[in-house]
């Protein structure tokens, strides 16, 4: 076949260019990038120097291992109980929307609210109406007469965490409510009628009926959601600081990443290199994940 | 969709109404919060003010930049999503009407953007924009923004294209139209509302970003929303009526946009883009 030819045969390629050219050089060169550089010390400028495993060493075993694995902890922590808090609620909420009560399209409106808002907002916000002496949530309990449960929320090493977590999950909810009410709605009533037909109670068909078959969604949001919680950055910014704080209880690993690569730790330890190599521990954790997500999507096409 | 009696109703309705205020609450005392006196706050904290005064929202609009940082995140969420909706669309045509050698190993290509956060890949992107001299421009948000959206856009149009007939675009190449005019006036009319949905995942998503401008932007004149508050926070920490009238300036838009288009973000939402 002639040049020509082939270029009349497949000219219509030109339509992807642009979006292949933006995706490669912008998202797909500076991840194979980011993994060369995790093997180089290099504070920014001047002249890269190749390290080989060093900074690996440093982040796994060496100075900054402590840190590493306390973030890291926190990252895990965050996925369990955001998961455990979202999942079931979620469910909870998403049921109670199709079960046909009126005004259900208000509900659905007033509970996505607080997804629209940026995140360091309501991280923000939330820092304000969490404030121990002045904050909305403290004088409600003072005033119910729960003066014990009034703390120091962000200001306490063991309340701090669990704290922004909830936070998070206030935020969110609304996706996952709309998320699961889609599968819910989705599912196919005459096999609910069959059901009933059988001599099913309403119990038993949510939970041998509706349940079942919201296992797909359920798995989609907790595969999101891995890949999620290990790249939370905004809020802890947002309500502790670059530091994570009180006493790095809320650090985590995009603070640490932020703090390595772009400041906040003294001159020695900024480093481009190190920062690589802390984003690329992260993506080696997201990565079967991701993986695993890809092939779900991509088998669920294939069927159909 | 489920049988119940009135019990189950009350119980229902009762969860509901329950968690709405779990979520309107915290907004209201924002939005009474910014007619009161830091005074006023601190000191009597469950009363409307005594005077509704809109003096710290002056008073903030004009310490803060707000209206340069509004026009900033307008024009930057235009551009990019603008951008976006192109860009993806005609890949998204691309992909799921021409079959071609790599098509399969390009469209998983794309596909894979769906889940690497583009946060991991910050320092090359940096490095990039950097080199590009770039720093300290809109124009860097506007290209991370739009590359950051191909891959979901992508994914999505793609399957909505599949679910067009194939006659139509068959008899329009007869008629010797051109590919591009084929998508041009057959398909995205078609498109609309996949294209709603893309839109809407994509405001949200560059509307309320934070963290490349926190890399990108230090010059206040660049700065959108999410920075500026930040910026403003930090400069203003113990004037609470000021930071309350700065959350209000920043949400309140944002939260009558969607109202009035939340037919379109739920829609979205429960078509099942997510699955």
């Amino acid at each position: 076949m002639t040049a020509r030819k082939l270029f009349n045969k497949y000219n219509y390629l030109i339509l992807i260019i642009p979006a292949l050219l933006l995706y490669t050089l912008f998202i797909a060169y500076p991840f194979i990038s980011s993994l060369f550089l995790s093997f180089f010390k290099w504070p920014g400028i001047g002249p890269k120097l190749f390290v080989g495993l060093d900074n690996y060493k440093n982040v796994l075993t060496g100075y900054m291992s402590r840190e590493f694995f306390r973030a890291l902890g926190h990252n895990f922590y965050f996925l369990f109980l955001n998961w455990t808090l979202s999942i079931v609620p979620g469910i909870i909420l998403a049921l109670s929307l199709a079960a046909g009560i009126r005004g259900s399209d208000f509900f659905k409106t007033i509970f996505f609210i607080p997804n629209t808002l940026s995140i360091v907002i309501v991280g923000f916000l939330w820092a304000l109406l969490l404030n121990p002496q002045w904050g909305m949530i403290n004088q409600v309990l003072k005033a119910v007469g729960l003066d014990v449960l009034a703390k120091a929320w962000l200001g306490d090493t063991k309340l701090a965490l669990p704290t922004i977590i909830v936070i998070t999950g206030w935020r969110g909810m609304g996706f996952y409510v709309l998320t699961f009410l889609a599968a819910v709605v989705g599912i196919d009533h005459s096999m609910l009628e069959a059901g009933r037909i059988d001599g099913a109670s309403e119990n038993q068909i949510i939970f041998k009926l509706v349940l079942p078959q919201m296992v797909p969604i359920i798995t989609t949001v907790t595969i999101l959601k891995i890949i999620w919680s290990f790249n939370i950055f905004d809020i802890v910014f947002a309500m502790e600081g670059t530091q994570g704080g009180p006493a790095g209880s809320t650090d985590v690993l995009g603070t640490l990443f932020y703090r390595i690569a772009f400041g906040g730790l003294g001159s020695s330890q900024v480093g481009m290199g190190l920062g690589a190599t802390v984003v690329t521990l992260i993506f080696l954790i997201v990565f079967p994940v991701s993986v695993l997500y890809i092939y779900i999507i991509e088998r669920r096409e294939l069927r159909g | 969709m489920f049988r119940l009696n009135t019990l189950q109703k009350t119980v229902i309705l009762t969860i509901l109404i329950i968690w709405a205020l779990v979520n309107l609450f915290p907004l209201g005392v924002m939005v009474v919060s910014g007619f009161k006196t830091t005074r006023e706050i601190f000191l009597s904290p469950f009363s409307f003010p005594a005077h509704w005064s809109f003096k710290s929202y002056k008073e903030a609009w004009s310490v803060a930049n707000f209206s340069t940082y509004f026009k900033n995140s307008i024009i930057v969420t235009i551009v990019s999503i603008t951008a976006t909706l192109f860009i993806a669309s005609m890949a998204a045509y691309v992909l799921a009407r021409f079959e071609f050698p790599g098509r399969r190993a390009l469209y998983l290509f794309i596909l894979a953007g769906l889940v690497l956060p583009v946060r991991l890949a910050i320092i090359p992107i940096f490095l990039l924009i950097r080199k590009l001299g770039l720093s300290n421009t809109l124009v860097s948000l506007y290209i991370v923004y739009t590359a950051g959206g191909i891959s979901f856009s992508t994914f999505l149009l793609t399957n909505f294209f599949k679910s067009i007939p194939m006659d139509i675009e068959d008899a329009a190449r007869i008629d010797g139209a051109s590919y591009f005019r084929v998508y041009w006036q057959i398909h995205l009319p078609l498109l609309r509302p996949a294209l709603a949905t893309v839109t809407v995942f994509n405001f949200i998503r560059v509307w309320n970003d934070f963290f490349f401008p926190l890399i990108f932007i230090n010059d206040n004149t660049k700065k959108t929303i999410p920075l500026g508050i930040q910026n403003f926070f930090g400069e203003y920490s113990i004037q609470w009526d000021l930071l309350f009238a700065g959350l209000n300036i920043a949400v309140i838009p944002i939260i009558i946009f969607f109202i009035i288009l939340s037919k379109q973000f739920i829609g979205g939402l429960t078509e099942g883009a997510i699955k």
